[in-house]
């Protein structure tokens, strides 16, 4: 049976291509069924087909995909001779359904950090809703630095055959962002237990009292899903950086920052004198199990 | 007559200037007019935060610019005489990670950036197979770039923008049943590469002396020397033919080459220019027309990248190669690719020499806040090339970050009459689409040129 493949645009501004390496590094089949279920018109570095002009010259596109911040100013950065706002102003209009992959796209991200082009925002930030005509849905947002592979696609395949999500107050899929990444993590039953890692380079100990882990605060499914098929940063022993938030990335994250020995910050939507409490208890408990090597 | 063009696909976006007389370029620039200011960025933040944020400078080449910054801030701890013990086992999952990451690249290359392209340039219908989306090597080539990367992924926790390495060592702790699920992706990654871009073992591979040993042979690089032949590129796009490596590891040898005597390197005759390149808030003058800025080894411009590595470490095929064909297109793909079989090859042996038992990480005795001011310096060999990392630290907050990536070596402008080594290259070349193919012989990163 003959389909209707919906059109993909996937525009670049202000990035590092993170995000495109983070979807040719998807699961091999999954790519291949995207690109066979869908018509992927354009993108900067994979297609050869089409150009920028094309992409002006049409009259709808199913869905705009933009990877990167965006900025008006053209002393800095530009597309084509364009500025970025200006032609994502233009191209945003055809659009039925718009997608800002990853966090630069959605907030300015970390090239936000650059001071001196102080103008350095999120897709949403600059487009006006109420111009775009066609669009389905409000902007969405896969936040993420990286984007994982797998939103970018169950994203697109759930507005092919269902036409709408449910998107958080962030504008981000509930389906992705409900959870925390703290949610499946190997080292949870040391979180539970309030076991601290010994220090970087263990499989044992959790990364949340030293170092810096924000897994319990941070919107995203990636100990769920897991990355390029087989792990995640938490669990290979690297914190997790909260680069999935809209205040990514803050100063220090590799260290735990603390009041008096207690982590100043604590688990999403729970009561700091509770969390104490809990915590002062888990400690009496001493779980030989649990403060030994894993394989000995 | 002068056209400008804009230049896709090259991980970003340049323009391409050409002066033309009798339908040859003359004289050419390559423009980068897109700026990030990574190193302004850095600026004033905790000293490891720059784990987190270097990385994301290229979302190809990450872990180079990850495995830089380790080393550029364990070189603080050794310039105040006191230098951490790195185990062996930190030193080869570090070695490993980029060797994958430079694997992964290597084929996206060869498969996304360079076969398409020059498949387009014949009519025959048997390169159909290499059409961007839609054909089969093009998949093919995909395919085989994620299922390496999972390589890394075991022990890095994910690819792209992992931060694992750090001063002291590694964050991860793989067990043996991960070192050996790791061998069993790069013995996938050799299995791709001897079907389907050699076309023949990899063992009689090593015994190849020259591009007439793939004639009987039906893998893709057979495929790309007879498109080369057809189309000239074994005489088009010859730089200066002087090469430089700035650091070694067990496939590479550090050294320069200008004709033919290698010699040593050293990192302190290491400059950049901006003579012709735009600057934070001033003016531009006439002059200025890229963000680039052109990097010299004692004031002269080299060539770096994978051609440079192996000629400087005399790896047998390209250097016949080379006698032949000069730097060329063709040669400089073809030694590419020929780093590619090496590593795939050279990593699956490091793999196996991982030891378990040791420690992956010990902790600094000093913190770098107690270390006061200093500057630290390191060199990695990265996908496309040298890349250099300067940090200079106060209290452990950074106060300045210099970053020399390859792309600026090969893009860069020229200064003083001369021109930069693709500037180069492209000039003699008949045509724009063979212009754009000698461009991304040196794997242009317009994000890594100008950071």
């Amino acid at each position: 049976m003959r389909q209707h493949k919906p059109k993909i645009v996937w525009l670049q501004a202000i990035t590092c291509n993170g995000n495109t390496h983070s979807l040719l590094s998807s699961n091999p089949s999954r790519f291949e069924l995207l690109l066979n279920s869908f018509n992927f018109f354009y993108h900067p570095s994979i297609t050869t087909e089409n150009s920028l002009e094309d992409v002006l010259n049409l009259k709808e596109i199913d869905f705009l995909l933009l990877e990167g911040a965006v900025t008006s100013n053209k002393q800095f950065y530009q597309i084509s001779d364009n500025s970025i706002n200006d032609l994502l102003k233009k191209v945003s209009k055809k659009a039925k359904y718009i997608i800002s992959v990853g966090s630069c796209a959605s907030y300015g991200g970390i090239h936000a950090k650059f001071e001196q082009n102080s103008d350095i925002k999120g897709l949403q930030d600059i487009l006006n809703v109420w111009e775009l005509k066609k669009l389905k849905q409000p902007i969405i947002n896969l936040t993420g630095c990286p984007v994982h592979p797998e939103w970018i696609l169950q994203t697109l395949f759930t507005l092919k055959e269902f036409g709408k999500i449910g998107l958080d107050m962030q504008g981000r899929p509930k389906d992705i962002y409900f959870g925390l990444a703290h949610h499946g993590c190997t080292r949870n039953e040391y979180f539970e237990w309030k076991i601290e890692a010994k220090s970087f380079g263990h499989k044992e100990g959790c990364l949340f009292y030293e170092e810096g882990c924000r897994g319990p605060m941070t919107h995203s499914n990636c100990n769920r899903i897991l990355w390029n098929d087989v792990n995640t940063k938490t669990r290979a022993g690297m914190p997790c950086i909260g680069c999935t938030e809209f205040d990514f990335p803050r100063d220090n994250m590799l260290e735990t920052k603390k009041n008096i020995g207690i982590p100043s910050e604590v688990p999403l939507g729970i009561n700091k004198r509770a969390y104490l409490t809990i915590t002062g208890v888990a400690k009496t408990f001493k779980i030989d199990r649990l403060n030994k090597k894993l394989i000995e | 007559m002068k056209t400008l063009n804009i230049v896709e696909r090259i991980e970003g976006e340049a323009k391409l200037v050409c002066n033309w007389e009798d339908e040859k370029i003359t004289d050419a620039q390559i423009q980068f007019l897109n700026f990030r200011g990574f190193e302004y960025i850095l600026k004033d933040k905790p000293a490891l935060d720059a784990l987190v944020y270097t990385p994301r400078i290229c979302g190809i080449c990450g872990q180079a610019h990850l495995k830089a910054t380790a080393q550029a801030l364990e070189n603080i701890y050794e310039s105040v005489n006191e230098p951490l013990y790195i185990t062996d086992k930190a030193k080869l999952l570090r070695e490993i990670g980029l060797n994958i990451e430079i694997i992964d690249s290597h084929i996206k290359w060869f498969y996304l950036f360079i076969m398409p392209d020059i498949a387009k340039l014949s009519k025959d219908e048997k390169y159909l197979k290499y059409e961007a989306i839609k054909g089969e090597s093009w998949r093919k080539g995909t395919y085989a770039a994620s299922e390496s990367i999972k390589a890394l992924a075991v022990f890095a926790g994910q690819w792209p923008h992992t931060s694992y390495m750090l001063p002291g060592g590694v964050m991860s702790d793989p067990t043996l049943f991960d070192i050996m699920t790791m061998q069993n992706y790069m013995d996938q990654t050799l299995h791709f590469i001897e079907k389907e871009l050699i076309g023949d073992e990899i063992e009689n591979y090593f015994n190849f002396n020259n591009i007439s040993d793939f004639d009987s042979l039906n893998g893709a690089l057979s495929d790309f020397i007879k498109l080369c032949l057809e189309n000239d590129f074994h005489n088009l796009g010859k730089s200066y033919n002087s090469h430089i490596v700035l650091s070694k590891n067990y496939l590479f040898e550090s050294g320069r080459i200008e004709i033919k005597n290698r010699q040593s390197v050293d990192l302190s005759l290491v400059k950049e220019e901006d003579i012709n390149s735009f600057k934070m808030n001033e003016p531009r003058r006439d002059n200025e027309y890229t963000w680039a800025k052109t990097a010299l080894y004692n004031d002269k411009p080299y060539e770096t990248g994978p051609l440079s590595r192996a000629l400087i470490s005399n790896r047998k095929l390209i250097k016949n190669m080379h006698k032949e064909y000069n730097d060329s297109v063709l040669t400089r793909v073809m030694a590419r690719m020929d780093e590619l079989i090496y590593l795939v090859f050279i990593t699956k042996k490091l793999i196996k020499q991982v030891d378990i038992s040791q420690d992956s990480f010990i902790p600094p005795k000093l913190s770098l806040k107690d270390i006061g001011t200093a500057t630290g310096i390191s060199a990695v060999e990265a996908a496309r090339g040298s890349l250099l990392h300067k940090v200079t630290l106060e209290n452990s907050i950074i106060k300045n970050y210099d970053v020399i990536t390859p792309s600026v070596w090969n893009l860069g402008p020229g200064i003083n009459e001369k021109y930069g080594i693709a500037q180069k290259a492209i000039i003699g070349a008949n045509s724009l689409e063979k212009a754009y193919i000698i461009l991304r012989s040196f794997d242009v990163c317009s994000v890594c040129t100008t950071h």
